[in-house]
């Protein structure tokens, strides 16, 4: 695990600024929720929302291979933005429990407004 | 009874909580409030959207084409002065008549001096709860300022004595707020107030240079590490169960406010359900709006609570000698196990 998110955070800097410029992952993460849920989160510097829709697939592509590397299988990828701004300061993925499948990820809307929600799962 | 529903700011958002409003027929629902545009000023409490005027009007015109008044919250409890400088008031004074050229229906402040500024438009002007109304005389100097509506201080939405009186005092409309989860009494109350005020204004051209690097939310953690360890304070929190609405409305009070605009948009269409059908089983903190880790750990039978709004209702509040909430606490708390 240990050289997995090394890895991982190094990755997914290095992928970032070949897709858009200066960007830094100060920090990436394996998170684990009291309600069950479970996830990897890459904190962010540099990073604009433009940004992550232009590369939305290839951004999800990289997310998705780091999280299972670290044992993750996602259900949902999402992007948290400095509320009010296009600031983009975590990349997360994360495999929901019950609870957070109806409230986080249920609804058509993202469920708050600094959320992008990138990808999410089908359940029905 | 008149539903007044949080609106987290984004269009889908809006569009989804009035669909939901619709589909079920909760005709309760009368209005949804959301945070004002941070670029101004801030605002008491997380706001995570930055609404511009075009945006506020654009989803005033849908909430209206919807039967749905919206309501513009812009309640910080400090301003740091600034709306006391020339500056200030040319500015703010220009947003009210934007948020006026929007149509919008009404707006909510803290700040005694908005509610005289607010007295030229249209407007319903609405007190927040962050102004602390707790008496009939608090209450007759908000409306002789020119307020139409007073969301009183929740610490009193069980002090039925002072409601009552209050309702009587003056010819306003009062406003509960049903399910804040803050502490009774909590000591940090002001203090996180100003905090957020000054944190959410920091895109404001007028207070930046005000805006701090804090290290952490002192008054977050150490609120939750409270409960945590004296879990009788959930239970002494205000907060009013779906089904106990009537006891306020039998004292005329028929404004009901559901908090927490920076949820996600199910848990509000979740709380707006319950309340508006007054009716919810379950977990009651899941309707609570306050710290997720809370209903993570606890779980409050919303059951067994039947009943008990007769002793808050004439409750004295000299907790040290009343052993009341300790004593429930043992029976309708518990905490989860996994």
């Amino acid at each position: 695990m240990k050289e997995e998110i090394i890895e991982g955070r190094r990755r997914l800097e290095e992928e970032l600024r070949k897709l858009v410029g200066n960007i830094f992952v100060p920090e990436a993460k394996v998170f684990g929720m009291a309600c069950g849920c479970v996830g990897l989160a890459a904190d962010l510097r540099g990073l604009q929302s433009d940004a992550v829709e232009v590369f939305t697939e290839k951004i999800n592509a990289i997310l998705e291979e780091i999280s299972e590397s670290v044992g993750v299988k996602p259900e949902i990828i999402y992007a948290r933005k400095l509320p009010g701004s296009e600031e983009v300061v975590v990349l997360t993925t994360r495999d929901l429990c019950e609870r957070c499948r109806n409230e986080f990820a249920g609804s058509k809307a993202p469920p708050r407004p600094d959320i992008m929600m990138l990808k999410k799962k089908r359940w029905r | 009874m008149r539903l007044v529903v949080p609106h987290p700011g984004h269009f889908a958002a809006l569009k989804e909580i009035i669909e939901v409003k619709e589909a079920e027929g909760l005709n309760e629902v009368v209005e949804v409030y959301m945070a004002g545009s941070p670029e101004v000023m801030g605002s008491g409490r997380a706001t995570l959207h930055s609404a511009r005027i075009a945006d506020i009007k654009e989803q005033t015109a849908y909430a209206h084409q919807h039967d749905i008044k919206m309501n513009i919250v812009v309640n910080p409890s400090c301003l740091g002065g600034y709306h006391l400088t020339f500056e200030g008031y040319k500015l703010f004074k220009r947003y009210f008549e934007e948020l006026n050229k929007a149509d919008v229906d009404g707006v909510t402040v803290a700040e005694p001096y908005f509610i005289e500024l607010l007295r030229d438009f249209s407007m319903e002007t609405v007190v927040s709860c962050i102004a602390h109304v707790d008496s009939p005389q608090r209450a007759e100097f908000f409306e002789d300022l020119g307020a139409d509506t007073i969301a009183v201080d929740t610490n009193i939405n069980r002090n039925f004595a002072i409601l009552e009186a209050i309702t009587k005092a003056v010819n306003c409309d009062i406003k509960v707020l049903v399910n804040e989860g803050c502490l009774y009494k909590c000591p940090f109350r002001h203090a996180h107030f100003n905090l957020f005020s000054h944190i959410t204004s920091s895109r404001s051209s007028l207070m930046k240079a005000q805006s701090p690097n804090i290290f952490s939310d002192y008054y977050f953690d150490k609120c939750i590490s409270m409960r945590v360890r004296d879990p009788s304070q959930i239970i002494r929190s205000p907060w009013i169960r779906p089904e106990d609405m009537q006891e306020y409305e039998a004292i005329g009070i028929n404004n009901f406010k559901i908090s927490g605009r920076a949820n996600a948009v199910n848990w509000i269409i979740n709380c707006m359900v319950a309340y508006a059908r007054r009716s919810f089983k379950g977990n009651l903190l899941e309707l609570i709006d306050c710290p997720s880790e809370l209903r993570y750990t606890f779980h409050l039978d919303n059951e067994l609570l039947e009943g008990c709004i007769k002793q808050w209702k004439t409750c004295k509040k000299i907790c040290d000698e009343c052993r009341y909430c300790d004593e429930l606490t043992t029976k309708v708390l518990r905490v989860n196990e996994k």
